[in-house]
Parts: C-alpha cells; structure tokens; sequence
C-alpha cells in the first residue's frame, strides 16, 4: 500500500495526457473541417455576392485563389498539416492572420468568461450549501425557487433586462462595450471603468451556472449529511462547524467540481450571446462574424483554439479532481 | 459476573425507555418500555432481528436519534448524564469522552477523503483539555494504533480509509473509540460486515480493551454465535420490546421466551447431526476444470498493475440433484467462480463442462440454451430486481425470451410465488413492496422459471435475519429434492454450509484448500485453514458444549466431537 509521491504520479499522468490529447485535438480539426463545409454557402460566394455581381469568372478565380477548388481530401490535407505546424492561416475577409484576429479577442473572452465561472462556481457552492445545511427550511425555499428561476432565465433576455434596468432606467452603469473610449484614464481608473463594464455580462453569464451549482451543492451536500462518517462525527463529539468544514465540504465539492469542469467549456459557448447583447468585444463576436461571412480560415481557428481550451480545461479537473479525492489517483475506487 | 462487578454503579442505565416513530408507519413505537444495565467491565449484547430497534437504542444513548423520532418516556442515564437533557457543550463532551461509538460498515463510517491518522488526531484534540501538542498528539495516535494491533502504524496513519482492509478500518475505528479512555463503548453490529476470522479478531480486541480499561460494552448484533462468544448479559428484543434478558447462561441454555428458543434454533449450528448425507447420483452433471482467472487491477502510472488471482486451477465436479458448498473469506475468488460458471465472466483459462457440451466453447444460441439450464441467485434481494419492474414480469421475462406466450408465462409466475411461498396477487406488485427475505423469494422464483438443472445461490441468504435465513434455506432444500435441482451453495458461512451442503470446498486465494463430504470437512478438517475458519464460526465453543444440546430440546442427538 506503499503509493508514489502524489506530485510524481500527478505529473506522469498529466504527460500521458497530453500526448492523448495532441490525438484528440487533430480529430476536432477534422471535424470541423468536414463540419464548416458542410453548411451551404463557401467565402467566395459570399464575397462574389457581396460585390454586385454574380460573376462566374470571379467566382471561379476567388475559389482558386483560396484553393476552394482543390478536392476536399487535399484542403483537409493541407490544413492539418498547417495545425501541425501550430499556423492557423489567414483570414479572406479580414485581410490578417487568424492568430493576431484571435489572440486580440481571447482576453476579453477569458476576462469576461473566467470571472463569471469563479463567481457562479463561489457563490453558487456557498448558497447551495447553505441551503442543504438548512434543508427544509425557509431559507432552503427561497434558495431553491431563486436557483430555480434563474435556471430558467434565458441569458440574453436576462442581459437585456439588466440594461433595461440599470442602463436605461436607472443609468447607473454602461449598457454595452468593454471600456469608455475616448478618454484618458489613470490605470486604477481605467481598471475601474473595465469593471463597470463587467457588471452586467457576468452578472448575465454567471446566473445560470450559479443556479446549477448551487441545485447541485445543495444536493450534494444533503447526500453528504446522510453518510455514516458524518455520524461518526457527530458521536466524536464534534461540533456542528466542525462537521461541516471538517467533513462535509470536500466531500460535498467532489460532484461539483466534476459538472464545473465540464461546463467550463459550455461557458465559452454561452459567450457568443453574452458578447452579442453587450458588444463585448471577445471571441464570440469575432465568432458570429465569421460563420456569417463563411470565413473558413478563421471559423476553424476559432473552433480550434475554443477546443484546445475546453480540453485544458477537463484536464484542470481531473487533475484537481485527483487533488480533492485521493481514490483516483490510484485507481482503486 | 464477580460481586465487585455487581457493586459498581453502572456506566448506562436504560429506563422505560420509549422512542415513538413517526406517525403513518407500521407501528407506533420503535422501542418501548426498555430497561436494561451495563455495568463497568461488562459486556452487554442487545440482540434481535431487523426492526426490532436494537439500532434506535445504541442511537438514543449518544442522542444521535434521527429528528423523525423522540424519545417518548423513559430515560437514558450514561455515566450519571441524560444525553438528552444535556446543552450541545456537554453532549459533544459525552459524545467520544465518556462514551464512544463504532459501526456496522467501518467504510463507509470513516471520511473517505481523510488520512486515518488525521481522523483519530480529531477525536483527541476535541476533547482534550488544554490542547495537548502536537508531538503529544502524534504519539498518542501511534500508540493507540499500536494498542488495537494494527502493523506498522507510522506508515497506517498516512493512509486512506479505502486503502485498508474491512479488519483494518474495523480496527481504526476502535482505536478512534479508544482514544479518551471511554467508559462506555457502543458498538452497533460491529463484525456483520467483516469475515468470519476477521470477526474472531475483532471480538477479541474489543474483548480484551474492555479487560484492560474496566470499560462497559454495549454490543448490538443479530447473532447469537456473537452473543455466546462474547457477552455477560443478554436483550433480546423483539418489535421494540425486550423479550427476555439475563445472564448469558440463563438466556441461552434455558430460554424463557418461545421466541429467543426459536431465534437460537435458527441459528445453523454446523453440527454434525444435523448435517445430511445425500447418496450421491453417479453422473456428474457439471465439472470444472482447471478454471484459471487473474483480475489486473490498474493503480497508478509509474506501479505495475496489482493482480488479484482469484482461480488458480480451480477443479469441481457437481452432481446431479446434489448440493456443493463453496466456502471462503471475501476475496477467495468463490463469487468469481459462480460467476464465471453462469459465463458471466470470461475465465482465462480451463473448461467448464455441463452436460457433456464445454461451456466455454459455446456462442449465440447454444450458449442462450445452455445458460436457461444454469440460473443464480445474488446476495442482494434489493439490487437484484429491477425496481420499476412487476414483480410478475421480473419472472415471466426469462421463459417469454424462450418463446413461452405471455399469458402462460405470467400464469407459471403465479404459481412459482405459490410454490416460494408467496400470494399469486405478488405478481403485480413492486419489488419495494416486498421485505428482504420475500424479495430473496422472488429471485428464486425468478430463477426456477426456467427450470435450470443447476441453482447457483450465490450469498443468497447472507442478507437476511437468522429466522428468515431458515426458512429460505428451507425453501431451497424443499425445491431441491422437488426439481432434482443440483445446487452450488456459494456462502461465507461455514454454519449454513454445514446445513445445506452434501460436499463443501473450501477456497483461499482462488485455490481449493480443502474438499470433500460435509461431515468429513467439519469433523476432520484436513487444510489448517480449514480448521482456521472452523473455530472462528461464533459462539462454537458454546453451543458444542456437552450441557447445551440436552437443554434445548430441538437440538437433542448426538452432538459432534470437538
């Protein structure tokens, strides 16, 4: 029963991961390829629609100029050996590399997106604890009708409400964008106004996913309360806090963190709305762009890059997940 | 029972005591009216089946009662407190000070997610007063992991409740109890969940820690091999209500109550006058040969996989219409080689042949044919039926895959509830409508359905009370000799494989250790595991002594020889 240092198993599981996971991310990018063009429509009409004129000739020459022509098998061919080679193209229509388009975009994304996960994921385990400690109560009724309300709220009419509410009626914050423009701002003050900006979208983003995880803890820690080591505590003569921190809370958290994980990636999809409603100017703007203008190069890089964080992000919870419970690391549960 | 035991004030004292269920159940009380003692340096066992609320009390003396029930009248008295009248402070005080509390399940009882050293350090640092430190912690916890023979306690108290053996945890959880020097020590159903020598073990550490220290034991079980083995003083309680108690010798040699002499009878005896001699039908219906099968149980990246052998040529024979006991401890690989017979899991290696036909060679439809013939039964009646499904269907499902039209499907399911002992309206209802020993019916029914040659009951009895334990065990023997059904009796209990079996097999390790005649293997063991498992059986030492048998009327011939 001797086990390894924790950290060296943890770090030659995360290797063997990470070798996996260049496999998996070359599927995606097949997957997206044959996804893309499957929708009706390529760049070129598009552009060619775009210009007027339904021209045959130009049509012919936009396609061989972005290698359209070309069979399917040998632009798939040559794209994954692009993704090979870490090159994610270049966009038609907007004239730059797809690399510079994103990486301009994605903080705002991970700003946006990042604070409300850490926010939904705080408050939603702490208010749905609270309310599985005091199940029954009334303090556990208005919890659940609350989570169950905001569960049901659709994100973008939620966003618009708020603007309603607080942009328009009450003018107390921003109604759309990342910071005010045209104004020179000290760096507390410019951090400030960026914050003020965040209200709304996180508040609109992190709703429903606080609501699961606090259904989700409440549940969970009601499980927990019933498991025969909690009253092994309790005949230790421990007190109620005790019990709860001590015993309850990781326990508890286990489920949580597996949902959250999962999530995380779902968050990022939730973005494209959000960023709409607010023009935030994230990847998910950047994303809607693309599909309707039939930007190959782009969409795909987008697509990419959105895989390859959804898979660092599972690999974060099994990791963390291995931290918290200590059966899987051996793999004996 | 010494005079200066008499003398002492008791450590708990249980008066009138009433615990009032909730409204709308089957009855009104869960316990009522209960009053018994236990003294310093004695053991106390409260003994009786399932729903007799022997649990409800060992709850009510730490005030650890669900909300849904109240004590109603009565008092709990444990070293001169009344748990329930105390303020949180002073029962938390109680709670592991003066009294402490060990389980039936010890996985599930200590966190899972926790170091056992760290969960024993809790239990000292909550009530030792001022705070000892650190060092003074650590030793303590050495030594009580030292105290309750657990090997090498610098490397087990790093380790996880799940990286430890039933015994183990067991052992950890004592020495949990143990660390404020209790006075008292509850210990509810403390061994059900552990191997027969491992219980032997158990028993004895508790046995003894209660020598040492003067401590009183309350020790709730349904056994009464246990009660013999290890008590002073016997309850026995039936619906929540004592039916009689005393003195270990009063209570088990002349039993006042009809029903403590029933529970008694029920228990199997592995006696040798009770064990049957079948003559044997010459052709063999089953054989096993040299059935081989390792489990690779995958562990961290750097460990090669740990590999669990649980066949290693494992050779039988079953007859027709005979009934072959496979005993062994959890992790014998007995489950496996059910399992494996039914072609449930894939052997590595061996054959198995019935009929004439090799088992193992068989695919689509021969196998489909062969498998109606063979049927088993599982340990858990709860998790074995599906619980959305009717009862009458669960049945009537397996001769329907075989072409039987529907109507006269469900018409035999009726008549197999009949035959097992049940209503024929049981065919409409839901498994959860049905008590443990009525849902292990329905799985025999369920398994008679297809009227197999061969019963493999796998545990099939392990789950229920001793006195329903007879009556299954009687069911089956009836169905035997009615079907000329040939039965393996897969069992942990060597008591109920003395019962039931013509011929036992005893396994360690995936390897058979010992085979032969019932009679044979219990009188004269040839493996000394075999007569390991033998003297570990509880309360043995007891009801073989020469005054037992005349006493208990039921039990009257020839006793075997010890």
């Amino acid at each position: 029963m001797i086990r390894l240092g924790s950290a060296a198993t943890i770090g030659l599981m995360a290797l063997s991961r990470i070798a996996q996971l260049v496999a998996v991310i070359l599927l995606i990018a097949t997957f997206n390829f044959v996804l893309v063009r499957a929708a009706p429509g390529d760049p070129a009409q598009v552009m060619a629609g775009q210009s007027g004129a339904s021209d045959p000739k130009l049509l012919e020459d936009l396609r061989k100029e972005y290698g359209l022509d070309k069979p399917y098998a040998v632009q798939l061919a040559s794209y994954l050996g692009r993704v090979v080679r870490l090159d994610l193209g270049y966009s038609y229509r907007q004239r730059r590399a797809v690399v510079d388009l994103i990486l301009e975009r994605l903080p705002a994304t991970l700003l946006l997106t990042v604070t409300a996960f850490c926010l939904a994921l705080l408050i939603g385990t702490t208010l749905g604890a609270l309310a599985g400690l005091a199940a029954g109560s009334v303090l556990d009724t208005v919890f659940t009708v609350l989570s169950l309300v905001l569960y049901a709220t659709p994100v973008f009419w939620l966003g618009l409400m708020l603007v309603l509410v607080f942009s328009v009626t009450l003018g107390w914050l921003p109604p759309f964008g990342y910071e005010t423009i045209n104004v020179k701002l000290s760096p507390l003050e410019h951090a400030l106004d960026i914050a003020k900006h965040m209200i709304m979208p996180v508040t609109s983003l992190a709703a429903i996913y606080l609501a699961i995880y606090a259904r989700l803890m409440r549940s969970s820690i009601i499980e927990v309360a019933q498991q025969d080591f909690i009253k092994t505590a309790r005949a230790k003569g421990l007190s109620g806090p005790s019990i709860v921190v001590g015993h309850m809370l990781r326990n508890a958290l286990v489920p949580v963190v597996t949902v959250a994980g999962m999530q995380a990636g779902a968050l990022v999809g939730g973005a494209v709305v959000i960023e709409t409603v607010f023009a935030w100017p994230g990847l998910g703007r950047l994303t809607f762009d693309a599909l309707l203008q039939r930007d190959y190069p782009l969409l795909l890089g987008i697509f990419l890059i959105l895989s390859i964080v959804v898979i660092v992000l599972n690999l974060l919870t099994d990791l963390i997940y291995r931290l918290i419970d200590p059966r899987m690391t051996t793999g004996a549960a | 029972m010494s005079e200066a035991v008499q003398a002492k004030a008791p450590v708990l004292s249980v008066e009138g005591l009433s615990i009032a269920l909730p409204e709308g159940g089957d009855r009104p009380f869960a316990v009522e009216n209960v009053s018994f003692e236990v003294k310093p340096n004695e053991v106390v066992c409260l003994v009786g089946e399932s729903g007799s609320g022997k649990s409800m009390i060992a709850h009510a003396v730490l005030s650890l009662l669900p909300k849904s029930v109240n004590i109603a009248a009565g008092a709990v008295t444990v070293a001169g407190q009344d748990p329930a009248k105390l303020d949180r402070q002073a029962l938390r005080r109680l709670r592991g000070g003066e009294a402490a509390m060990i389980f039936q399940e010890p996985l599930s009882s200590l966190n899972p997610l926790k170091r056992v050293g760290r969960q024993i350090e809790e239990m000292i640092l909550t009530h030792q007063k001022p705070m000892p430190s650190a060092i003074e912690v650590h030793e303590r916890v050495q030594q009580l992991l030292t105290q309750v023979g657990l090997p090498n306690p610098k490397l087990l108290e790093k380790s996880y409740p799940f990286e430890l053996s039933g015994g183990q945890r067991q052992r950890v959880m004592i020495a949990m109890a143990m660390a404020n020097r209790p006075a008292l020590l509850v210990a509810d159903e403390p061994t059900t969940a552990l191997d027969v020598t491992t219980q032997r073990q158990i028993l004895r550490l508790i046995d003894d820690l209660r020598r040492d220290r003067g401590m009183g034991v309350l020790l709730i079980t349904h056994d009464f091999g246990v009660v013999a083995d290890v008590a002073d003083r016997v309850v026995v309680l039936r619906h929540g209500k004592v039916v009689e108690q005393g003195t270990v010798e009063e209570v088990l040699r002349s039993p006042k109550a009809d029903y403590t002499r029933e529970l008694i009878d029920a228990v199997p005896k592995a006696r040798l006058d009770e064990i049957r001699r079948t003559a044997v039908h010459p052709t063999p219906l089953l054989e096993v040969i040299g059935l081989e099968k390792t489990f690779r149980v995958k562990r961290g990246l750097l460990q090669p996989p740990r590999e669990v052998v649980a066949a290693d040529g494992i050779s039988l024979t079953l007859y027709e219409g005979e009934t072959l006991a496979v005993v062994g401890e959890s992790g014998s690989g007995k489950s496996t080689l059910g399992r494996m017979i039914m072609r449930l899991t894939e052997p590595d290696g061996g054959a198995i042949r019935f009929n004439g036909q090799d088992l193992r060679q068989l695919r689509g439809e021969a196998l489909r044919q062969a498998r109606k013939q063979l049927q088993i039964v599982f340990q858990d009646p709860f998790a074995s039926l599906d619980p959305r499904q009717k009862v009458g269907d669960a049945i009537a499902r397996g001769p329907m895959a075989f072409g039987t039209s529907r109507t006269e499907a469900m018409e035999q399911a009726r008549k197999l509830l009949v035959r097992v002992g049940l209503n024929a309206v049981a065919a409409d209802r839901y498994p959860h409508e049905f008590s443990g020993g009525q849902r292990q019916r329905i799985c025999i029914a369920r398994a008679l359905a297809l009227k197999p040659r061969v019963l493999i009951a796998d545990e099939a009895v392990s789950a229920l009370d001793v006195s329903v334990q007879a009556q299954v065990l009687a069911l089956l023997a009836e169905l035997r000799q009615e079907m000329k059904l040939a039965m393996i009796f897969i069992t942990h209990d060597l008591r109920i494989a003395a019962e039931i079996a013509d011929r036992v097999i005893v396994l360690q390790k995936g390897r058979i250790v010992e085979e032969g005649a019932t009679a044979d293997v219990f009188t004269a063991a040839q493996a000394a595991y075999t007569r390991e498992l033998l003297d570990a059986i509880p309360g043995r030492d007891f009801f073989d002594q020469p005054g037992f048998a005349s006493v208990t009327g039921a039990l009257s011939t020839a006793r075997m020889s010890s």
